[in-house]
């Protein structure tokens, strides 16, 4: 029997590039840092996975024993951060409206096409969250693309809840808004409730947590006060935190704003919802609004609240003026930039929409080339709190370096290598499906469909 | 050329700058980079407008007061695959051979798509009829911006233009009729095998009036026409086996004495799969915009890259957006990616301005910035066909369709 043809690609990707050497060295033609001005000739040394020394080859030693990637004619930069996608998933909607307990872990897909994807198109940082279609979703959490189980390609676990403004289907924007408060009311009956049968000796809650085989050892058997800046139960203290209904305590840690809190606004009503639902129950401060490309119009109200925003993918905006039929195209970033407000691009990994596409026309509509690469690099990673490690090239950050056959943001060049953590990954030469893609040359041993056939008979 | 552009120097008086008049067909126009498409970059170089002509191209200049300014000029761009026109109301569908017909009485010149197509850089367009039926009708060129009027913004040819197409297409609403006929629908061709037949017996039945009157049809003596190469032939064709279809139709025509059809290709997607179709008979294609994943329509793969081996072969080719005015498919946007597919700047900017010309039988009045060509120009915020740079400028015949200012 023939291996099924649809892994080869993966296969060469995974097994053929990935180099154990701790110690890793880039020379590179030029690099971009994103954390000061280009180096002509620079040296990146990655040592355990970390960049321990960046500069120009004259002030950089390679250590003798590093395996060295000679790219002296390529341009090395920052891989990309997506702040918000909810793609490279099983399945990104779950059914369930209220589902905070959730977490992505179980449901990311590490042989996704949209990982190999992102290493073509030099993104190498995903916060990937549950799709938007739910009111209060699961956990997210930031991977690399690259690595056969969810563990290998984590960077960082628990990035956010995801909480939706826009109707899920069957719900209308009043029943959506209703659905979201109520769970936060919810949540405080539920508290409250606890609180009460500790006061009056009701032990049900502890007798049901060992029932469930929960956790009651150390800080989980201990209780302590609730913090929020919105609304406390009073007494919480008297609950030991293990107690609590596994289902209800995620959003405890949101009012308390110990989790963070990705907010999808379809539309700019939404973002009134949204803000609204944050102030109130006390998260505002660790919110970040993933928006649609209509909700610039609530530009002035995000400015005002002081959140930053995941934009869409789509940049510009076309609106038409119903009596007149005139037209208006909005530039959607200027107006972000133009407020000072935090914003990170996010993208398809097509061509016309890859991170790297996104960022080149932010330039071509006015941005300035430092302000346009930040919204793709530092200021995602930032928000994922990655700051430092993520998203600029400079001791101490991961060893994740994109190689360009030339300028990253030039119509014609490519992603040549990709290295994370200090280990080659991708090396377009060898990336057999970017030339069936872009060629039209089949995998040697014929296509997927010709293998299928064989199996036919 | 050079003692060209000096008389007209000298004699070109500076126009007058009006403030908000848009109907102003006068102006001076001032770039730090002509790409004047006759291979030529002419540095910071002074455009003056005159009528809707360009009267003088003056290089080594500063910009005097009042110019507009842009960091590049090319010619305005001609896309040779647009659709702006009411759907099935307003183009024939009842019959499927309609040689005789013209796209024209569809074509809604209020149609708000016409500011998108005209700010998107697309100055002169191609109006096809749909491709539901095997042979449309008649295509006309049109300026994107003007009078709402088919006259003052109708484009001559030299030559009448026919449509239509091979594929799956112009059968793929039909139905045979079992019995009695349910709809209008119910009729062939219902397959890729019947579009084929539909053409062939047009061009036979055509030629065969030719010696009797008896047995004329509505559009016999168009396709004739076509025969003695009077008229240009359009077949919209995207998959590898319908181009076939498309070339071995017109060695069929050559073979059998009835005559040479003068052909281009449209939607040629999976031209790259067989080039010496398209080399041994120099038949011009021109390519539907390019796809993220390479799947287009009737199931055809673009492969990207295997552009430039075309181009590099010597067929003539032009880029289309299908009329998409989007970000991210209008015709700036499918040059870019004719760049990344490997073209270079030359090539690709041919394939948006001289060579669609060139198809249309128009070179000496469009597609190139040249003294007394249309003043078709598109104004760049930097390289042409770069990610980062974008249209930010148009102007239709001397009128201002996007105001870079």
């Amino acid at each position: 029997m023939k291996t099924p043809l649809l892994l080869l690609p993966l296969l060469a990707v995974t097994v053929g590039l990935a180099e154990a050497d701790d110690k890793y060295a880039i020379k590179a033609g030029t690099v971009l840092t994103m954390a000061g001005d280009p180096i002509t000739n620079g040296v990146i040394v990655i040592e355990g996975g970390r960049i321990t020394a960046i500069g120009s080859a004259d002030e950089v030693k390679i250590p003798w024993d590093a395996a060295v990637l000679d790219a002296s004619d390529l341009t090395a930069a920052p891989g990309f951060v997506e702040a918000y996608t909810s793609s490279g998933m099983d399945r990104p909607n779950e059914n369930v409206e209220l589902a905070p307990y959730l977490n992505i872990r179980d449901s990311i897909d590490p042989v996704s096409f949209y990982f190999e994807d992102s290493l073509r198109a030099g993104v190498t940082t995903l916060n990937v969250q549950q799709g938007a279609a739910c009111v209060i979703g699961g956990m997210g959490m930031v991977v690399q693309p690259f690595g056969l189980t969810v563990e290998e390609m984590l960077v960082r676990p628990n990035s956010g809840l995801i909480m939706s403004a826009a109707p899920k289907s069957g719900k209308s924007r009043a029943t959506q808004a209703q659905a979201l408060r109520e769970a936060f009311g919810d949540l405080r009956r539920h508290l409250e409730q606890l609180v009460q049968e500790k006061r009056d000796g009701n032990d049900r809650a502890r007798r049901e947590a060992l029932y469930q085989g929960r956790d009651l050892s150390g800080e989980r058997g201990l209780g302590r006060a609730m913090v929020s800046d919105a609304w406390t139960v009073e007494g919480l203290e008297l609950v030991p935190r293990g107690e609590i209904d596994e289902k209800m305590e995620p959003l405890l840690d949101v009012v308390e704003g110990t989790t963070d809190v990705y907010f999808y606004c379809g539309s700019p009503v939404d973002v009134h919802q949204a803000l609204a639902i944050a102030r109130d129950n006390g998260f505002l401060a660790s919110t970040t609004l993933v928006l649609d490309a209509s909700c610039w119009k609530a530009a002035d109200l995000i400015k005002e609240a002081g959140v930053q925003v995941v934009l869409d993918p789509a940049l510009t905006r076309t609106e038409r003026d119903p009596r007149t039929g005139e037209e208006d195209e909005v530039f959607i970033p200027g107006v972000f930039a133009e407020k000072g407000i935090t914003f990170a691009l996010s993208s398809r990994n097509t061509t016309n929409e890859s991170m790297w596409f996104q960022v080149a026309t932010c330039i071509a509509n006015g941005m300035s080339v430092e302000d346009a690469w930040a919204a793709a690099t530092t200021s995602p990673a930032a928000m994922l709190g990655l700051d430092g490690r993520v998203g600029s090239l400079r001791k101490g950050a991961d060893g994740d370096v994109v190689l360009y056959s030339g300028d990253p943001l030039s119509i014609s060049s490519h992603v040549e290598f990709v290295v994370l953590d200090g280990k080659l990954v991708y090396d377009r030469s060898k990336d057999i499906r970017t030339k069936h893609l872009l060629e039209g040359i089949q995998p040697e041993g014929g296509s997927a469909d010709e293998a299928s056939d064989e199996g036919d008979k | 050329m050079l003692s060209l552009l000096l008389t007209a120097a000298t004699l070109a008086p500076i126009p007058a700058l009006g403030a908000e008049d848009t109907t102003q067909t006068s102006w001076n126009i001032h770039a730090e980079r002509v790409y004047t498409g006759t291979g030529e970059v002419l540095k910071n170089a002074l455009i003056a407008v005159e009528d809707g002509k360009i009267a003088s191209i003056r290089p080594g200049r500063s910009a005097p007061e009042g110019a507009i300014q842009a960091k590049a000029i090319t010619a305005g761009m001609i896309d040779l695959s647009v659709r702006v026109h009411g759907g099935f109301r307003s183009v024939e569908q009842a019959r499927e051979i309609q040689p005789h017909l013209s796209v024209e009485p569809a074509i809604d010149l209020y149609d708000p798509a016409w500011k998108r197509l005209a700010a998107s850089g697309i100055t002169t367009a191609l109006l096809s009829p749909m491709d539901r039926n095997v042979i449309g009708g008649h295509a006309v060129v049109l300026k994107t911006a003007g009078p709402e009027e088919l006259a003052a913004r109708k484009v001559t040819t030299p030559r009448p233009i026919l449509r239509g197409a091979i594929g799956s297409e112009p059968s793929s609403g039909n139905h045979p009729a079992f019995g009695t006929p349910t709809d209008f629908y119910s009729r062939r061709p219902t397959t890729r095998m019947g579009v084929e037949w539909e053409w062939r017996k047009a061009f036979f039945d055509a030629v065969n009036a030719g010696g009797d009157e008896s047995r004329d049809f509505p559009g016999a003596e168009e396709l004739r026409s076509c025969l003695r190469g009077e008229r240009l032939l359009i077949i919209q064709a995207w998959a590898t086996q319908d181009i076939r279809t498309a070339i071995y139709l017109k060695e069929e025509m050559a073979r059998e004495g009835f005559g040479n059809l003068d052909l281009v290709i449209d939607a040629a997607a999976e031209a790259w799969r067989e080039p010496d179709f398209l080399t041994r008979n120099k038949t011009t294609i021109i390519l539907p915009p390019f796809p993220a994943g390479g799947r287009t329509t009737d199931g055809a793969f673009l492969a990207w890259n295997r552009t430039a081996e075309l181009a590099g072969m010597g067929v003539r080719m032009c880029l289309s957006s299908h009329g998409a005015s989007n970000a991210t498919e209008k015709l700036e946007r499918q040059g870019a990616y004719a760049r990344r597919a490997g073209l270079t700047f030359d090539q690709t900017l041919a394939a948006v301005t001289t060579n669609p010309a060139a198809v249309l039988g128009l070179s000496d009045q469009l597609g190139t910035v040249e003294v007394g060509r249309d003043a078709d120009l598109v104004l760049w915020s930097g390289t042409p066909f770069e990610a980062s740079s974008r249209v930010v400028g148009v102007l239709v015949a001397g009128e201002l369709a996007r105001d870079p200012r």
